[in-house]
């Protein structure tokens, strides 16, 4: 051993998962890397790729199979290491909810220091000065689950910061957050980092990677790429090899960059990329590019007025979710709901199908009206469809087949509902053949989402209601579910989802209704929402980074018009402008 | 109210911070006063002592400041259990019978004393889901983990883990919220799958089989939360030395010292009563 041993050092590891269907398969296979003291790096890869599974081992949860992994010189698989190398490397986990043991914040802060067996004026003085550093010492008597998900996520980073570790690793501790939230932990990564923290942060948003000083990318168990972000995302064809893209903001750039030879592709923040832009002349200066066509009229589908609900009412918990909330849909468009976690878009999707009854105010969907108590969920689900955060729950049955057939049976004979099913898979493109007996259980997470779709969209319903429909997933799976739902709204269905991917909603709505502490705050074209700026940002939003770089350019002359939201809207709209017509 | 909140129908496992006289008790205290009045609800055998237990206890939520409404809540989904057990008591009581008898059919003799009984099994239920609901609302998780901690501090001479005891019970109590959550969640998701949550009656084969496809997701998704929960916990290093110690320090007032005794009087009184 050296006198200055690297932080972690990992060597040839292989690693098979015990009593898993894919036993064959190593989940990592002879993969080495070091990482050193104040290192930021970031790790990605397709979902499958062994991202988390690495983690795992950097803190003894998993041991290798073959190989070794070494934290501060200490072997991981010597059980007398383990407390010493848990206190040195902290994680923070996906699930905001999961990782919280205790019923208050600070008992939870305190969970790690107190397993550690400090006296309790130590752990005291630890949990302080941690729920400070992540801003929740305010909040440090609550209940873990009245929380909001960015703040739990606070919480248990506090909790890891009471141990006073070398290294936190965060495993998509981000997916689950609405964008302040995300903003929030970012910050405090990158704060903690520049005080000399190593950070380790696994996750699917390649825009998060750009961050990080090294990014590692997995795939099939081994390091394919290890890097600076420039590097690394220098091309994107092999980036998609590996089941990957491009950050939306580097896509952009090489976007721009065929128009304004010069421009960084490397760019890592919005101003660098505006910036490299040269002024406009005054003939691009004085261009107008032709009004986008006005979006044509729809006959109204779903109508909400002056909805208000409130959680466990009558009791001592109680709390509003929904105040006030006029909102109305056209039949054939793609609605969009953005908001902060706990702005009350859950409550209000729950609505649509009856599942939650207006306590006041009134809603209408597609005729129906869900203040008639004779109105039926039953009934509802004929005509609306809706589809949760998590599939998992909404599956009945154990075989995909009789999954999918479950909605339709009581409506259809055989021969029709096979057909039904079949077509159903279609739409999504899972093969029925192949797919139809298979386990619910043994699906992955994008697979999950699908199948989770198909039987909903086998009730051939007019309005499709989506919670969330691309949370969790990686870049791949996530494409193909928007190019489904895409899909959909052509063949003439009513699409209403909620999002916290600005740049998804950006692509598919046709409207956007913010909600904010239960009440519609604004409702308009993504392109208006989207030009708020400040406004929207106080709302715990995020404008998609398409428009922070338009933004900029409209700043410095360029007459870049407000409908361009898009990384493709962007560049055509910017060629458009530079482009000297034919004489 | 709506038919998918289940939250709001549990009232155990569920904490309300406060200030009154109750939360700031010292938690052993508290627990070791609550455990003797809750024995000696359970033990009870005078309508008298009832009487006494349920005048204890309407003063101890008048106490804590926590609303009735809520309290009350609770005792409705074990109500018609609770009556149709009376109403098994009438008929069936054990106990000698003492006149007068107030009906005759035949076989079915009613006793006033078979009365009484079935008043007092409904009462000393709903006194005692009054309490442990009370106790529960009062006291955080940690404090009953400290205060469950200290009173088990003797078996650790045996070597029982009292520790780990503690800590699975601080998190099955976790656990309660979280699985009516869950519950509501599959609830929800099932019925816009079009799974009738709403229909009501039916025989017991039908009622059974209809919570079938909501125990089997909610069984995989508490064993996922338990896996997950118990990497988290791993990760944050428990169990990696023998002696957990506690950030909570509390102080053992006179007042706590009277409190006890007093609850101690009174349940000397209701058990004799």
């Amino acid at each position: 051993m050296t006198s200055n041993p690297p932080l972690i050092e990992i060597d040839n590891v292989t690693f098979f998962h015990s009593g898993r269907e894919a036993a064959a398969e190593p989940a990592l296979r002879g993969l080495s890397l070091r990482i050193e003291a104040g290192e930021f790096v970031a790790l990605i890869g397709a979902n499958g790729s062994g991202k988390t599974t690495l983690a795992r081992h950097l803190n003894a949860l998993l041991l290798p199979t073959q190989g070794s992994v070494r934290v501060l010189g200490m072997d991981t698989r010597e059980r007398r290491n383990w407390p010493a190398i848990r206190t040195a490397v902290g994680m923070v986990f996906q699930s905001p909810e999961d990782q919280l043991v205790s019923t208050t914040v600070e008992d939870d802060t305190a969970f790690a220091a107190e397993n550690a067996g400090l006296p309790s004026d130590e752990i005291r003085r630890r949990v302080d000065e941690a729920l400070r550093a992540v801003e929740m010492w305010e909040e440090r008597k609550r209940p873990p689950h009245q929380l909001s998900a960015g703040q739990m996520q606070r919480v248990a980073l506090a909790g890891v910061l009471a141990m006073r570790p070398r290294c936190i690793v965060f495993d998509e501790t981000t997916a689950m957050l609405d964008p302040a939230g995300r903003r929030n932990v970012m910050e405090m990564m990158q704060r903690l980092n520049r005080e000399g923290m190593t950070i380790v942060y696994i996750t699917h948003y390649m825009q998060e990677a750009l961050l990080a000083d090294r990014v590692v990318v997995l795939s099939r168990g081994q390091v394919a790429l290890d890097g600076s972000p420039r590097e690394v995302f220098s091309d994107p064809r092999r980036l998609a090899g590996f089941g990957l893209e491009l950050p939306p903001l580097t896509a952009l750039a090489e976007g721009l960059e065929e128009l304004f030879p010069g421009v960084p592709v490397g760019a890592l923040t919005p101003e660098e990329l505006a910036d490299a832009i040269p002024d406009p002349n005054e003939m691009q200066r004085s261009r107008r590019l032709p009004a986008a066509e006005a979006r044509p009229q729809r006959e109204e589908i779903i109508a909400v007025r002056n909805l208000k609900y409130i959680y466990m009412k009558d009791t001592p918990l109680a709390h509003t979710a929904l105040e006030d909330v006029t909102l109305t849909a056209g039949r054939g468009a793609v609605h969009g709901l953005i908001g902060a976690t706990g702005s009350g878009k859950s409550t209000l999707l729950q609505h649509f199908n009856g599942l939650l009854r207006p306590q006041h105010g009134s809603v209408r969907v597609a005729g129906l009206s869900l203040n008639d108590s004779n109105v039926t969920v039953k009934q509802m689900v004929q005509v609306v469809g809706l589809v949760f955060q998590n599939p998992e729950a909404q599956f009945v049955e154990q075989y995909i087949g009789d999954e999918i057939a479950y909605g339709p049976r009581p409506l259809l004979e055989k021969p029709a509902l096979r057909e039904r099913v079949q077509w159903a898979m279609g739409l999504v493109g899972l093969d029925f053949e192949q797919y139809k007996d298979r386990l619910t259980y043994s699906l992955s997470g994008g697979e999950r989402r699908k199948v989770a779709l198909a039987s909903v969209l086998a009730m051939q319903p007019q309005i499709l209601v989506l919670d969330e429909p691309t949370a969790g997933l990686d870049p791949l799976s996530r494409r193909e579910v928007l190019r489904h739902l895409q899909d959909f709204q052509r063949g003439g269905m009513t699409l209403v989802l909620s999002s916290h991917q600005m740049g998804d909603l950006a692509r598919l709505t046709e409207r956007v209704t913010v909600l904010h502490e239960g009440r519609d705050v604004r409702t308009g074209t993504a392109a208006e929402i989207f030009s708020e700026g400040q406004q929207l940002h106080d709302w715990g939003l995020e404008a998609p980074i398409a428009v922070q770089v338009a933004d900029r350019l409209r700043k410095r002359g360029w007459p870049v018009p407000r409908e361009a939201i898009t990384t493709e809207g962007l560049v055509a709209a910017m060629s458009g402008l530079v482009t000297v017509e034919a004489a | 109210m709506s038919d998918y909140e289940f939250l709001s129908r549990v009232t155990i496992g569920q904490y309300i911070p406060g200030i009154s006289p109750l939360h700031r008790m010292d938690p052993r205290a508290r627990l070791t006063a609550g455990l003797m009045l809750l024995a000696a609800i359970t033990f009870a055998t005078h309508p008298a002592g009832l009487g006494l237990a349920l005048l204890v206890v309407m003063t101890a939520i008048t106490l804590s400041g926590l609303p009735w409404r809520f309290l009350l809540r609770g005792l409705l989904p074990p109500l018609p259990f609770l009556l149709f057990l009376a109403v098994l008591q009438v008929f069936f009581n054990t106990g000698e019978n003492q006149p007068p008898l107030l009906i005759w059919w035949g076989v079915v003799q009613i006793y006033a004393s078979d009365l009484v009984a079935a008043g007092m099994l409904v009462l000393r239920f709903c006194v005692l889901i009054l309490g442990i609901s009370l106790l529960s609302l009062v006291s955080s998780t940690s404090e009953i983990i400290y205060g469950v901690d200290a009173l088990l501090k003797p078996l650790r001479w045996l070597r029982i883990p009292t520790q780990d005891l503690t800590m699975m019970a601080q998190i099955t109590l976790r656990f309660i919220p979280f699985m009516a959550l869950a519950a509501e969640r599959i609830v929800k998701a099932q019925a816009s799958r079009g799974v009738d949550w709403s229909a009501k009656g039916g025989n017991l084969i039908k009622r059974a089989r209809r919570i079938l496809p909501l125990l089997v997701p909610l069984f995989v998704s508490s064993l996922g939360k338990a896996e997950r929960m118990a990497l988290a916990m791993d990760a944050r290093g428990y169990g990696s030395t023998r002696r957990r110690t506690l950030m909570m320090s509390t102080r053992w007032t006179w007042t706590d010292t009277a409190a006890v005794i007093a609850c101690a009087g009174l349940a000397a009184a209701i058990l004799l009563l």
